[in-house]
C-alpha cells in the first residue's frame, strides 16, 4: 500500500514537471488524456473484471457533466464539492438503471445503456434547466494567484485532471486487486460457479455498474471542465463508441493499459486530420475520418486481440519457452 | 373519442415500423445469440441504396425491391465475412463475452463513417408514395393519411409473407431448427451455418423496408435510424427477445403506448417515456410479455 501511494505522488510529480516542459497544446491534451483515462477506468472495471458490456458510457458521463455543472452554478459551491456530486449523482443513477438491467445476463445492459446514449441529448433538449443545445457554462475559475502570472488557464485544466485521474485511478485498482474485484473476475468467468460458492452475483453486478458509473461521471465532469461547458454535443454516442474502442485497445481487463487507450484516443483525431488533409481534404472527410478510423481499430482489435495487444505479446512468449 | 381513434391509428402505423426493426433484431438474436446493433447501420446503407433508386427512378416501390435486396446481401455478407471470423477467433479470454456485441457496435460504427464519406451529412428525403394529407371523414380531417395505411398494408404483407416462410416452407422449419437447438438440427442434417446466414439476410432485407418506411415521411441521414433501433430493441425486450410473434406485439403496443404520450403529454416526454417503458419491463417482466415458465436469458 505504501509502495503503492509512494508511485502514484512519484508519477504525479514527473507529469506536473513534464506539463511545465510542453506547449499550450500539449497541456491541454494531457487534461483530456486524464480525462480519458478515468472514463477508460470505468469501462475497464465494468467489462473487463465484471463481464457486462456499457454502450453508453458517454451517457453516464453526461450525468456527471450536468450534476457538476448544477451544482456550482446554482449551489454556489466550491469547485471540489462539484466534482463530488458529479460521482455521487451518477452513481445513483448507475444503482438504479443497473437494478433493472445489471441483473440479467447477455445484451439487455448493453441495449438499455445503447438506448441511453442516443436519447440523452433528446432528454437534454427538451428540458430547460438542462440549458437545451447550447448547454450550461462550468466554470472553475482561474488558477489561484500565487501560482504566478505565468501559469495558465490549461495548466490548471490539465493540474486539476491529472490529479483526479490519480486520485481515481489509485483508488479503482485498490478495488480490482480486493475481494470486489476477485468476486467479479469470478463471476465472469463463471457466474454458476461463482454462485454455488455463496456469492451473490446480481448484486455484484449491480456494484459494478454502480462504481463503474460513478467513474464515468467524474471523467464527465472533468471533460465539462476542460471545454468550460456542459452541452449535449460534448456527450455523443461517438463518444461512448470511441470510449469502447479505447479500452477494447487497452486490453480490457487491465488497469494499467487504459493510459495507452487514453493516449489513442486522443491521438486519433490527429492523426484523422493529418491524413484528412494529405488526402484533399473536404467536409466529409473532416467529419467522418475519425469515426472511420475508431470503428476499423474497434473491429479489428476486436477480432485479432479481443483481450488487448498485451495478450497476444504474452501468448508468443509462452510458444517460445 | 375521435382523438382517442386517430391515435391509435397512427400509433399502429408507428408500431408496425417498430415492428420490422424489431423482428430483424430477434431473427439475428435467435440464430447468433448476439443483439445486432449494426441493424440501423445495415437498415441505413440499405436506405440510402433504396433512395438512391426512388429519387433517380421516382418511384418508391422500385427503391423498396432495391433496399431489401440490399438489406439481404449486406446481412448476409456480415454474418458470412464478418461474424464467421469473430466467433473463429474470440473464443476465450475477460472479452469472449463481450466481444460479438462490441464488434456489432463496430460495424455500426464502420457503416455510418461509410455513408458519411460517401453521402455526406445533410438531410435527404424521399419523395412519399402515397399522401401525407389526413383523411377527411364528413367535416373533419383527421391527421391519419393514406401513408399512414400505406405503412400499415405493406408491413402486414411483410409479416404474412415472413409468417409463410416460418410456418409452410423446408427453409422454415429448419430456421426454427437451427435456433431452437443448433446441434440436433445439424444432427439431423440441417446445414446450420448457412441457415444462419439465411436468417440474417432475412433479418437485413426486414430491416431495409423498415428504414425505407420510416424515410417516406422522415428526412434520411446517418444517424436517422438510430432512434428506431433504439425502439426496435425496447419492442424486443417487451416481447422476451426470442419471440418473434412477441416482438410484433411488443412493437405495436410501444408504438400505441408512444403516440398517445405524444398526443396527450408532450413531445419532450416520449424518448422518457420509452425508457420507462424498458426499465419496468425490465424490472417486471424480464422475459417478456410472451414468456411461458422459465426462458433462458441469454
Amino acid at each position: 500500500m505504501g509502495k503503492k501511494i509512494t508511485f502514484f505522488i512519484i508519477l504525479g510529480w514527473v507529469l506536473l514537471l513534464i506539463g511545465d516542459r510542453v506547449d499550450e497544446l500539449r497541456v491541454y491534451q494531457g487534461a483530456q488524456i486524464a480525462m480519458y483515462t478515468i472514463a477508460l477506468a470505468s469501462i475497464v472495471l465494468l467489462t473487463g473484471y465484471s463481464g457486462q458490456v456499457s454502450l453508453g458510457n458517454g451517457a453516464m458521463m453526461a450525468v456527471g457533466g450536468y450534476a457538476a455543472a448544477l451544482t456550482l452554478n446554482n449551489l454556489g459551491s466550491p469547485v471540489w464539492f462539484a466534482f463530488v456530486m458529479a460521482v455521487v449523482v451518477s452513481a445513483l443513477f448507475g444503482a438504479f438503471l443497473g437494478a433493472a438491467a445489471a441483473r440479467l445476463s447477455g445484451p439487455y445492459l448493453a441495449g438499455t445503456t445503447l438506448a441511453l446514449a442516443v436519447g440523452l441529448p433528446e432528454i437534454a433538449n427538451q428540458f430547460a434547466f438542462l440549458g437545451g443545445v447550447p448547454g450550461i457554462l462550468f466554470d472553475v475559475g482561474l488558477p489561484p494567484a500565487r501560482f504566478g502570472e505565468e501559469f495558465t488557464q490549461y495548466k490548471w485544466f490539465f493540474w486539476i485532471a491529472t490529479f483526479i485521474a490519480l486520485i481515481a485511478l489509485f483508488i479503482t485498482s485498490n478495488i480490482l486487486q480486493s475481494r470486489y474485484g476477485r468476486t467479479w473476475r469470478a463471476i465472469r468467468s463463471n457466474s454458476l460457479a461463482a454462485e454455488l460458492s455463496g456469492v451473490h452475483s446480481g448484486r455484484m453486478k449491480i456494484l459494478a455498474f454502480t462504481i463503474s458509473s460513478a467513474l464515468a461521471g467524474l471523467a464527465g465532469a472533468v471533460l465539462a471542465m476542460t471545454i468550460s461547458l456542459v452541452a449535449p454535443g460534448a456527450y455523443t454516442l461517438a463518444l461512448s463508441f470511441a470510449l469502447v474502442t479505447g479500452a477494447v485497445l487497452a486490453g480490457v481487463s487491465s488497469l494499467p493499459g487504459v493510459v495507452f487507450g487514453a493516449l489513442i484516443l486522443v491521438a486519433i483525431p490527429e492523426v484523422a486530420d493529418v491524413l484528412a488533409n494529405r488526402w484533399g481534404g473536404g467536409e466529409n472527410l473532416n467529419n467522418y475520418l475519425p469515426g472511420l478510423i475508431v470503428s476499423v481499430l474497434l473491429i479489428l482489435s476486436v477480432i485479432f486481440t479481443p483481450n488487448g495487444p498485451g495478450e497476444n505479446l504474452r501468448k508468443h512468449h509462452h510458444k517460445k519457452m | 373519442m375521435q382523438k382517442l381513434l386517430e391515435t391509435f391509428l397512427i400509433g399502429l402505423s408507428t408500431g408496425s415500423i417498430y415492428a420490422l426493426m424489431s423482428l430483424a433484431l430477434v431473427l439475428v438474436w435467435r440464430s447468433t445469440r448476439v443483439v445486432n446493433f449494426a441493424q440501423a447501420g445495415q437498415a441505413m446503407l440499405s436506405t440510402y441504396i433504396g433512395f438512391e433508386i426512388a429519387s433517380r427512378s421516382e418511384v418508391f416501390w422500385l427503391g423498396l425491391l432495391f433496399a431489401i435486396a440490399a438489406g439481404a446481401l449486406l446481412g448476409a455478407g456480415v454474418d458470412f465475412f464478418f461474424m464467421r471470423v469473430l466467433f473463429k477467433h474470440a473464443v476465450s479470454g475477460p472479452a469472449a463475452v463481450v466481444a460479438p456485441v462490441i464488434a456489432t457496435l463496430g460495424l455500426l460504427g464502420l457503416i455510418r463513417s461509410i455513408v458519411g464519406l460517401t453521402w455526406g451529412g445533410e438531410f435527404k428525403s424521399i419523395k412519399s408514395p402515397a399522401s401525407t394529407d389526413g383523411f377527411t371523414i364528413g367535416e373533419t380531417t383527421i391527421p391519419f393519411s393514406a401513408l399512414n395505411l400505406l405503412i400499415i398494408v405493406t408491413v402486414f404483407v411483410i409479416l404474412i409473407a415472413l409468417a409463410i416462410i416460418f410456418q409452410r416452407t423446408n427453409l422454415g422449419l429448419s430456421l426454427r431448427a437451427s435456433a431452437y437447438a443448433p446441434e440436433i438440427a445439424q444432427l439431423a442434417g440441417i446445414r446450420t451455418a448457412r441457415t444462419r446466414t439465411i436468417g440474417w439476410a432475412i433479418a437485413g432485407g426486414v430491416g431495409g423496408v423498415a428504414g425505407m418506411l420510416v424515410t417516406s415521411f422522415n428526412f434520411l441521414s446517418p444517424y436517422s435510424l438510430d432512434l428506431l433501433l433504439v425502439f426496435g430493441f425496447i419492442a424486443a425486450v417487451i416481447g422476451g427477445l426470442e419471440s418473434m410473434v412477441g416482438s410484433v406485439v411488443g412493437a405495436l403496443i410501444l408504438g400505441i403506448a408512444l403516440t398517445f404520450i405524444l398526443n396527450y403529454v408532450g413531445t419532450s416526454l416520449v424518448f422518457i417515456g420509452g425508457f420507462v417503458v424498458l426499465i419496468v419491463v425490465l424490472l417486471v417482466k424480464p422475459d417478456g410479455i410472451m414468456a411461458r415458465g422459465k426462458v433462458r436469458r441469454g
